[in-house]
């Protein structure tokens, strides 16, 4: 699209929208959202500036091949350390240190697990998009 | 708050009959966004705010933007029907 409006504030915006949406993942645990929101929040950012300045200004930074393999390595990670935490609380297995109530580093797997869901759904819905949107 | 809520669930009785009732495809994927809309604040005040963060991120964000895609590629493929709407 050929707006300049619409360029100039889709360039402020979008690094306030991908703000938001880690802001969500990293305090998932602590405060309302989690992975899922964060995710779909982020993959929003993307979808705009894909819509805004078309795919080459996305493909840059996000391969569909690199996403790919992205998502295949987070989802066998997020099975590892989530079946290791059902293990780990039913045999007292060793598990990490749970810090602080409210502070951030605390709740032992649920922060990465976190980060790990925002990872796949913002590219799984990335890539969902490219195919509706494929001229 | 109870007067809002309630004017809130007739509004959202009122979208969901005319989703199915309007003619205009672009007119009832705006509304089913105003829908989602509606309902986000709904869960909010039902202190469901893990909820209404994903509802207004997926259900007025993701859906919509899917949907009016789905609604142009749609038109490229069946020109004739541009002129009756």
């Amino acid at each position: 699209m050929n707006d300049l409006i619409l360029k100039n504030i889709v360039k402020f915006i979008t690094p306030c929208i991908q703000l938001f949406g880690i802001y969500i993942i990293l305090y998932g645990h602590i405060s309302p959202g989690g992975g899922f929101s964060g995710g779909t929040i982020i993959a929003s950012s993307l979808i705009l500036q894909h819509i805004t300045f078309g795919r080459s200004s996305v493909h840059t930074i996000f391969r569909k091949d690199r996403a790919l393999k992205l998502i295949g390595f987070s989802l066998i990670l997020y099975s590892l350390m989530k079946g290791y935490s059902f293990l780990s609380s039913q045999f007292h297995f060793p598990h990490p240190p749970t810090g602080v109530p409210g502070s951030l580093l605390s709740g032992g797997f649920i922060l990465p697990l976190n980060i790990l869901i925002g990872i796949i759904v913002s590219c799984t819905i990335y890539i969902i998009f490219t195919l509706f949107a494929n001229e | 708050m109870a007067v809002f809520s309630i004017i809130m669930l007739i509004s959202l009785m009122i979208f969901s009959v005319s989703i199915s009732v309007i003619k205009s495809l672009l007119g009832s994927i705006i509304v089913f966004a105003v829908y989602s809309l509606v309902m986000a604040i709904l869960w909010q005040q039902l202190n469901a705010p893990d909820l209404a963060i994903t509802e207004a991120s997926v259900g007025a964000g993701i859906t919509t933007i899917l949907f009016i895609f789905t609604l142009k590629r749609m038109r490229k493929h069946t020109p004739s029907k541009n002129d009756e709407e």
